[in-house]
């Protein structure tokens, strides 16, 4: 309720949008631990001077959902953006949200705020219809007033409206009357972030930043390889350093790791003091190493999962007149964000309040309850800011760290992860090996289409996403399967996406090579889905692309490669140019298209694109985690190379959805197709067909 | 005890072994700084100091005694409104130069630095001040518009 007890609070239902199917997992898994106490939540209040606010579970990490939000509300409530303030991620004060993952489930709160707005108009318009006394069709809204059609002088602000008393409505089930995109001042026009202020003046509080009165600082004792058990821990010489406020060490038990920590009073104090501590850990012996992955996917693939299936590839193979058959791989990347994960926590009268930069702000407090067996009503999770999360900030163990140790210390505690740590720690991009056969006929059409793709890790939708082949063939078979991983995998912007379309647009441009056909023509030969056509026939102009067979170039260091992809419902097409031979490759110009259906902020997404497909460079060309005995032995910038600015390509995106289609993801759209695009180039440069992932380490010297 | 200077006033430091970085975040409460990796390779923690920029998480207090350190919100502390911030600031949200924006402080610190010592710079002058810059985010496009921008040298929606 508004505090000063007047205004207009929206409700809604805050699983709009989720499919049943979904609903059936809730609290059953970690990333669907959660579940909504109370279905009618808070999305929208009009207060009585005239702000609106918006709430929704949803978190920033870079996407820009608080500006998109903002702006479908400004829409439907005909504000300027300014008057507008979105509230995220505080479960105290946002409704319920599974997590911000799979980019789609972001456009469906957009959509409920939307609704939220429009019935927040049409409840206004009620109001001055009566005060006005004139028929809710002669009244218009205009900067924040309702104002009378024939008689601009008469009009009344939305807090006059609602100043009188405290008022509720509800989104109503079905329909709301939705402004169209016809009528659209905001949606879809270009519009700079409205939280770009506090970001450039340092405004803008991430978890790192969270500094509370009598703060703790805590360093928590890791282990040095994954799976090590902490044995014994001797702190006798750390406890006497300066600023060491206590040594805390809760060993293992029922459901519960073990956590061993120094709490000082500076960051530095902590660190100096964990460094003395004699810790003994009892390692796991015979852990594998990176050589190792190959073999390990192919000996523990299960769980096999048939995504696509007609007719019979071994007959449609033996029939074609060309069959190709190739393996593909990529090693297991970090994500390594910006901001390492860090979160602060509080207790104060049996109430528990965590800041924590993740992605799932209310699976983390069904966690907190969990652990301390407390209702979630007591636990407040906070997420402010977050420096880059790409999917893997979902995972958030220091949460439940830091509130171990606050409750431990009676103060409140900070834990921060270094570099090293949000490595090592971390989860990774699952290893995949990709086996393709395909058979075309004596025109070089499709025949036959086998794709058995074998992904590390137990979270079998990793692998599955992004998969299925678009392109016609009678004889098709799409197989995806789970496997033993050395390292713990999670989530990465587009899951097994990237992965999928880096062997599948590679395995097209193999088959166009070997047919003598331009891969931009054979693609459209056999692409059904009209959208399919928009983004490449719109990238494909931007890029002018000229047609010809892949490699059939002079091969002067100079190459052209071309790929699409579809990811959360949304479409994309790649061209891009490199150059340079031998080891080094530069990847020169990137032309994109994207169709994501309607585009709430068009320089949204082309921000976006160019993200995930600069994002996306790293993992093509310079990316791979090393480890050996449990260890990562690259957790640091040093050794494990990402872009730079001097990698930046000139990189242009067309953005051509219909508006009239629903909103989909836009988030991991180019790191979709960049890998393939790049490797096509690459074979269209040198005649080099890389098929391993990153791609400069297979590089042969030129020559 | 080293004093030095921080975004215009006098400060007295405890201790000259302290972490610059550690320094300006917990004990001056100057978070806009970043850290990020901590080895000096990511640029997330750049200050200027003496007008020159410099990795704080790879100094110490005491290093730069007598100086004069300008953190991010040392460059326009007043702004309350585009108009007021700093030109290089500008010229980043005018660009939409930013995702996360964990990063960004540390790019504005460096193309400050860039700009005071060289105002008009060539493409490759800011590609190599700001190598040893990472933006996970892959805003790279936008940063060099950006500079170009501050730099009094592009247009709106010119492509890199
Ligand atoms: S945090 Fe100082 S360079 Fe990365
Ligand atoms: S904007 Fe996120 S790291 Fe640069």
């Amino acid at each position: 309720m508004s505090a000063e007890g007047a205004g207009l609070d929206v409700f809604g239902d805050v699983t709009f949008g989720i499919p049943d199917r979904l609903r059936a997992s809730y609290r059953t898994t970690t990333y669907f631990n959660t579940a909504p106490d109370e279905p009618m939540q808070r999305w929208l209040t009009v207060r009585p001077d005239g702000r609106v606010l918006a709430f929704a579970g949803k978190v920033e990490y870079g996407q820009g959902v608080r500006s998109g939000f903002a702006m479908e509300v400004a829409e439907e409530l005909r504000l300027g953006l300014d008057s507008v303030e979105v509230t995220l991620g505080d479960t105290e004060l946002v409704p319920w949200d599974l997590g911000t993952f799979g980019s789609g489930s972001t456009a469906y709160v957009g959509l409920q705020l939307r609704r939220a707005a429009a019935t927040a108009r049409a409840a206004l318009l009620d109001l001055a219809a009566d005060r006005l006394d004139l028929p809710a069709s002669e009244l218009g809204l205009a900067g924040g007033r309702v104002v009378a059609a024939r008689d601009p002088a008469r009009s009344l602000g939305y807090g006059e409206l609602v100043a009188d008393a405290y008022r509720r409505a509800e989104i109503p089930e079905g329909e709301v009357d939705l402004t169209s995109p016809g009528e659209f001042s905001v949606l879809g026009t270009e519009r700079g972030r409205v939280d770009a202020m506090d970001r450039v003046t340092g405004a803008a509080v991430y978890s790192r930043d969270v500094l509370l009165p009598g703060l703790l600082h805590a360093a928590v004792l890791r282990p040095p390889s994954l799976g090590a058990e902490l044995a014994d821990v001797d702190a006798r010489v750390a406890e006497q350093l300066p600023g060491i406020v206590r040594v805390v060490h809760e060993p293992a038990g029922p459901g519960r790791p073990a956590l061993a920590a120094i709490l000082a009073e500076s960051d530095e104090q902590a660190l100096r003091a964990a460094s003395v501590v004699q810790a003994r850990w009892e390692e796991r012996s015979g852990q594998p190493s990176r050589w190792d992955v190959p073999r390990i996917l192919l000996d523990s693939a299960r769980d096999a999962m048939v995504m696509q299936e007609s007719g019979d590839v071994e007959e449609g193979l033996g029939t074609s007149a060309r069959t190709l058959e190739a393996s593909y791989y990529a090693p297991y990347i970090s994500i390594a964000p910006m901001e390492p994960r860090a979160a602060t926590a509080r207790w104060e009268d049996e109430r528990l309040t965590v800041w924590a930069g993740t992605q799932r702000p209310f699976g983390i407090r069904s966690e907190l309850a969990a652990h301390f067996e407390m209702p979630e009503a007591r636990v407040r999770v906070i997420a402010p800011e977050i420096g880059g999360g790409f999917g893997g900030k979902s995972i958030y163990p220091l949460a439940l760290e830091a509130a171990r140790l606050a409750r431990a210390a009676g103060r409140p505690v900070r834990v921060a992860f270094d570099r090293q740590e949000e490595t090592q720690h971390s989860t990774f991009r699952p290893a995949a090996l990709v086996s393709i056969r395909s058979g075309v006929d004596a025109e070089g059409c499709l025949v036959a289409w086998e794709y058995e793709a074998i992904h590390a890790g137990e979270r079998a939708l990793i692998g599955r996403r992004g998969s299925e082949s678009p392109y016609a063939a009678t004889h098709l078979r799409t197989v995806v399967s789970s496997a033993d991983s050395p390292l713990p995998v999670g989530s990465y912007r587009s899951l097994g996406a990237a992965v999928n379309h880096f062997a599948r647009e590679s395995h097209v441009d193999e088959i166009a090579a070997a047919a003598g056909a331009d891969p931009v023509e054979w693609r459209r030969r056999h692409l059904g889905e009209p959208r399919y056509h928009g983004v490449l026939d719109e990238a494909v102009r931007r890029f002018g692309w000229r047609s010809a067979a892949p490699g059939s170039g002079a091969r002067d260091g100079r190459g052209v490669g071309v790929a699409v992809g579809i990811d959360v419902g949304s479409y994309v097409a790649l061209c891009v140019a490199v150059e340079g031979g031998g080891q080094e490759v530069h990847v020169a110009r990137v032309s994109a298209a994207i169709d994501c259906g309607l585009a709430v902020n068009p320089d949204g997404v082309v921000n976006q694109i160019e993200g995930g497909i600069l994002q996306g460079l790293g993992g093509t060309l310079t990316e791979a985690i090393e480890f050996e005995g449990g260890v990562v032995l690259n957790p640091g910038f040093a050794r494990y190379r990402v872009p730079r600015i001097h990698n930046t390509p000139r990189v242009d995106v067309g953005v051509v959805g219909d508006p009239l289609v629903r909103s989909t993801g836009a988030g991991e759209l180019g790191i979709v197709p960049i890998a393939a695009a790049v490797a096509n180039a690459v074979y269209d440069a040198t005649g080099q067909r890389i098929r391993e992932l990153p791609l400069q380490r297979q590089l042969q010297p030129a020559g | 005890m080293p004093t030095l200077r921080v975004n215009g006033e006098r400060r007295e430091a405890d201790d000259g072994a302290r972490n610059l970085l550690s320094y300006l975040r917990f004990d001056l409460g100057l978070t806009g700084t970043k850290y990020a990796c901590g080895e000096g390779l990511c640029g997330a923690c750049t200050v200027l100091v003496d007008g020159q920029a410099l990795r704080s998480c790879m100094t110490s207090v005491g290093a730069v005694a007598g100086g004069d350190v300008t953190t991010i919100e040392g460059l326009a502390p007043e702004a309350a409104s585009m108009g007021e911030l700093h030109p290089v600031q500008r010229a980043f949200v005018e660009e939409g130069a930013m995702q996360c924006g964990y990063c960004i402080p540390g790019f504005v610190m460096s193309t400050v630095g860039l700009l005071a010592r060289e105002p008009h710079p060539t493409r490759g002058q800011v590609q190599e001040a700001l190598a040893e810059h990472i933006c996970r985010c892959g805003t790279y496009v936008r940063i060099l518009r950006a500079v170009e921008r501050a730099a009094g040298g592009a247009t709106p929606g010119s492509t890199p």
